[in-house]
């Protein structure tokens, strides 16, 4: 699609009819019939009860649904054309719609909300995940209110979680981005957040969208931008968040997604995380994070099988990326039997950052880079989940904030390989 | 058509509501008199309008503002005489205006003498002419309206030792309607003036006369039986005279009081105009395309009147509570503006006195159906006064030209019966009669045209209506047919230009004629018809097949 023309003809109209608005709503689909229907009434609950004079749309960027997905959104707008509708509401309450394509992709999703945030002046925004099936109509609030009313640029989600849930944020992600950027999100890969027309606006220009990894970890990409943007940022407890079954196979998209969205974007942005140290928490609107801890089945040999294939046959790869000492210490642990493995967060630490600092220098081809780094986080994760196994809500945060500090703590380390030649 | 002989002259009115206290002093005392209203007569011929709505003039202590009649046959001295009166009914006629005027039937002042009769004993044959009761425990489940200063719909009369009913001020206490009496009695007063030759009344407050224990006293059949005894008497004896309700009521309620077209023949449709307000204010359609959709269909020789504003506070009964706190935010955020359910305020500055809002809301007064009624002083955007207790910050005196009382009065300033609008936006210098006469793009001028055309046609007044729902929820259109006429109006309720599209296939190959400059539009076509609308920019299309 050719940049400035990529929306249709007859999603312009649509836009034009439903002319400025205070509040949009952006809900990227594909054949998600299943969950879609309570969720845009939740949505619309949300918006009636809490923004009952605000003028509201509900946008939907579909991915060429075959299950009805979008007659299923359309169904709760609010407007005059409908006298059967029994349903009170101030105003009306737009819902339009655009396929982008035949099959989804988050990025150009993403694109067409922001587009149409744009077109339409929208001043607070949101985007909903469809199979966020345990959204509450305060959720809505939750991430609009902090745009809407109390001028932030961007709310991140935080949830009530499995202690096993999300083990890449936990890991990776989360400590991070805080240890290099100073900010405390918890959700930087985020599929409901919140945010004003102005970061909106701003990503969707200066995001290289005619590339494709532009648009990938589009969400990542996106809390990055407005970090370094430096624009107002909070969290917002939106309650709940199901626990999710992820294929094995998933992993490397993941990362590519994810991780590799970060390593990219530290490369532009070196002048703002590198003098950065510490860290500070953000602005949390609700309750903190929390976590769940009912039992959950979880193969830890398996991924400890992985962790050693992967090590044993990518040793080529390492070589590459990794330090002789990270290297060293990694044979050493994969020589552990299965009950005295652990992967320590001082070990895993340095990995991270020399990964980041050969992807960087592109060492090897970067995609392998991200590939590489697969087996090692399975070694991580069953570290995490023997170290948590019995641990309690506070044990598992006060696992994580070690890990987090031991980022922090080492991110001279970082700076030092990032600027080394080696 | 002629006006003057055609029996359903109230579906082609354009009525001009005022009170004769405000509008014109011939004497010299400070207070709007008949023989000034008679000499103004011609102003309101020249505005176009061809019916004349006169509020409460009879003998009163004036506690609310005439609505507390304290002898039903005769006029308060103030403003002149019964002859006086007579003058004005005669020579509106003349100019073809017919003359409408107020009857409260529910209650009386407690200064007249029925009252006075019926609480010097138990015993008086009056008595049973109001409503008495030992306690104040009856009726328990009936509203009090004026929740400002009343705490109970029961009042004590100390002289005979028991409470009355009041659903209005305690000084007003209720008539009882069950006592035939008191039926006969109203019926002369009606008569007493239907033979002098007024043309129509306005019957205040409706929904009320009638009490049963056990409901909420409110639209009893049995109040449906004393309207439908009127009608008829009035039909028999004096065809082509108008009833108007005055029954603050949902549409679903209120249908009923046009009966079987033996009712009313007008009844206002209170519940419309605080929502073109608010689709104004929240440039969205929905509110107004809403509540008419909830308006059920009336009998043929039916009306509804239509009004901006009036004598009384913008009304917020008939709405929900979340609408009420919408309007009270968006249009008296000055809580002294605040009137019982209500918002005390003119037309101008409800708007903030944007010509194009007054201009867009007066249009769809003029083209939504229904008889239209302007408030006297809106059509040159008179301001009020807010700082003049209960309503009377809306009923100061007309302002005719910029010099002495604003053409008023010839009376020392102090002698006026309410201090004139002085303010530099809507003071009297600024806003008057003879300044707009004299623009040619005033307000006054703007008004004129506007009835003008609204009277080149029947189907506003007896047409029917049919709303197309265009996408863009900004813009408010409807068709109106009467015969083969066909009438397309454009409304936009947006601040912004807008661009819509209708889907006006059903008259392919008609082309549109604006009916204010009669310029010709594009015909139209299988394709959506494309209109471009400036901010508050209202249409008006006259079908036509060439």
């Amino acid at each position: 699609m050719e940049d400035g023309t990529f929306l249709t003809d007859d999603f312009l109209r649509q836009l034009i009819n439903v002319g400025e608005v205070d509040i949009l709503v952006g809900l990227p689909t594909h054949n998600n019939a299943r969950t879609i229907g309570s969720i845009v009434q939740t949505i619309r609950s949300g918006i009636l009860r809490s923004f009952p004079r605000e003028r509201a749309v509900i946008i939907n960027a579909d991915g060429g649904s075959r299950d009805g997905t979008p007659d299923l959104v359309r169904a709760v707008a609010i407007d005059d054309a409908r006298p059967a509708s029994n349903l009170y509401a101030l105003r009306t309450l737009h819902v339009i719609g655009t396929k982008y394509a035949n099959a989804p992709h988050n990025g150009v999703a993403l694109r067409t909300i922001l587009a149409a945030a744009e077109l339409l002046r929208a001043k607070a925004c949101i985007v909903v995940s469809p199979e966020f099936e345990s959204i509450q109509p305060d959720s809505i609030s939750n991430l609009l209110h902090p745009v809407y009313n109390e001028g932030f640029d961007l709310v991140s989600p935080t949830y009530r979680r499995h202690k096993f849930d999300g083990l890449l944020m936990t890991n990776l992600l989360y400590p991070m981005i805080r240890a290099l950027y100073g900010i405390r999100i918890r959700e930087s890969y985020m599929t409901e957040f919140g945010f004003s027309g102005r970061v909106g606006s701003q990503f969707l220009g200066q995001n290289n969208w005619s590339d494709s990894v532009g648009e990938n970890g589009v969400e990542l990409r996106f809390t990055l931008a407005a970090i370094s943007g430096g624009f107002r940022i909070c969290q917002s407890f939106l309650g709940e968040k199901e626990h999710v079954e992820r294929r094995a196979a998933d992993l490397v998209p993941t990362l590519r997604q994810t991780v590799g969205v970060l390593f990219s974007a530290l490369e532009s942005g070196f002048d703002i995380w590198s003098p950065v140290s510490g860290s500070q928490p953000v602005p949390t609107i609700g309750s903190d994070p929390d976590v769940l801890l009912d039992p959950l089945r979880v193969n830890r040999k398996r991924l400890r099988e992985m962790f050693t294939t992967g090590v044993n046959e990518l040793e080529s790869v390492f070589q590459s990326i990794l330090s002789p000492s990270t290297l060293t210490e990694l044979h050493a642990i994969d020589a552990l039997g299965e009950e005295e493995f652990r992967y320590p967060a001082q070990l895993w630490v340095k990995t991270v950052y020399e990964f980041a600092a050969a992807y960087r220098k592109s060492v090897i081809n970067r995609d392998h880079i991200i590939q590489a780094l697969a087996p090692l986080f399975r070694g991580r994760v069953f570290t995490f989940l023997v170290e948590n196994r019995n641990g309690s809500a506070n044990d598992v945060a006060n696992n994580i904030e070690a890990l987090c500090l031991e980022f922090e703590r080492l991110k001279p380390y970082l700076l030092e390989i990032w600027k080394s030649k080696q | 058509m002629n006006p003057n002989t055609d029996a359903l002259w109230y579906k082609d009115a354009i009525i001009y509501q005022v009170h004769v206290r405000t509008f014109h002093d011939s004497n010299g005392d400070g207070i709007g008199d008949f023989l000034g209203l008679e000499q103004k007569l011609d102003y309101l011929q020249e505005l176009g309008t061809n019916a004349l709505w006169l509020m409460p003039f009879f003998p009163s202590p004036l506690r609310d503002d005439g609505y507390d009649i304290a002898d039903y046959d005769s006029v308060h001295p103030s403003y002149g005489t019964l002859d006086d009166f007579r003058k004005v009914l005669d020579s509106a006629h003349k100019r073809g205006i017919r003359v409408i005027i107020e009857m409260v039937l529910n209650h009386t002042s407690d200064q007249h003498p029925w009252f006075q009769e019926a609480r010097s004993s138990q015993n008086n044959p009056r008595r049973d002419w109001y409503v008495w009761s030992d306690t104040d425990t009856r009726y328990k489940g009936t509203r009090i309206i004026f929740l400002d200063t009343e705490k109970s719909n029961w009042a004590w009369d100390p002289d005979s030792k028991s409470f009355y009913w009041h659903r209005f001020f305690n000084h007003q206490p209720d008539l009882n309607w069950d006592n035939p009496a008191v039926r006969e009695q109203m019926w002369n007063v009606m008569k007493f003036w239907l033979e002098m030759g007024v043309d129509g009344f306005r019957l205040d407050a409706v929904p009320y006369l009638v009490e049963r224990e056990g409901t909420n006293c409110e639209n009893l059949p049995e109040t449906h039986t004393i309207i439908k005894d009127l009608r008829r008497r009035l039909d028999e004896h004096f065809p082509g005279r108008m009833l108007l309700a005055e029954a603050n009521q949902w549409p679903a309620d209120l249908r009923p009081y046009f009966g079987n077209s033996d009712e009313f023949h007008m009844a206002f449709h209170f519940p419309l105009m605080p929502r073109m307000f608010m689709g104004l204010k929240l440039e969205d359609r929905k509110p107004i395309t809403e509540i008419l959709q909830q308006t059920p269909e009336i009998p043929p020789s039916c009306q509804w009147s239509l009004f901006l504003r009036n004598h009384d506070e913008l009304t917020l009964e008939m709405v929900t509570d979340l609408e009420r706190d919408y309007m009270y935010d968006m249009y008296a955020q000055n809580k002294t503006m605040r009137l019982n359910l209500g918002i005390r305020r003119r037309l101008a500055p409800l708007l903030n006195n944007d010509r194009r809002r007054i201009e867009l809301m007066t249009s769809m007064l003029m083209s939504l159906p229904g008889t239209p009624i302007i408030y006297y002083g809106d059509e040159i955007g008179m301001g009020d006064n807010i700082s003049l207790g209960d309503r009377n910050g809306v009923r100061t005196p007309m302002q005719w030209t910029g010099g002495w009382n604003a053409g008023f009065s010839t009376a020392d300033p102090e002698r006026l019966y309410a201090p004139l609008i002085h303010d530099p936006v809507y003071g009297y210098p600024a806003v008057n009669v003879v300044s707009q006469r004299e623009s040619e793009h005033s307000l006054f001028h703007w008004t004129q045209r506007i009835i003008e055309v609204r009277k080149s046609t029947a189907v506003f007044g007896r047409g029917s209506i049919e709303f197309l729902y265009p996408a863009n929820h900004r813009i408010l259109a409807y068709l109106r047919r009467l015969g083969s006429e066909t009438v397309l109006i454009v409304n936009n309720l947006s601040s912004a230009a807008q661009a819509v599209e209708l889907d006006l296939r059903p008259h392919k190959g008609n082309v549109l004629i604006e009916m204010f400059g009669k310029n010709l539009f594009p015909r139209v076509g299988e394709l959506p018809y494309l209109l471009t609308l400036g901010p508050y920019q209202s249409y008006w299309f006259r079908m036509r097949r060439v």
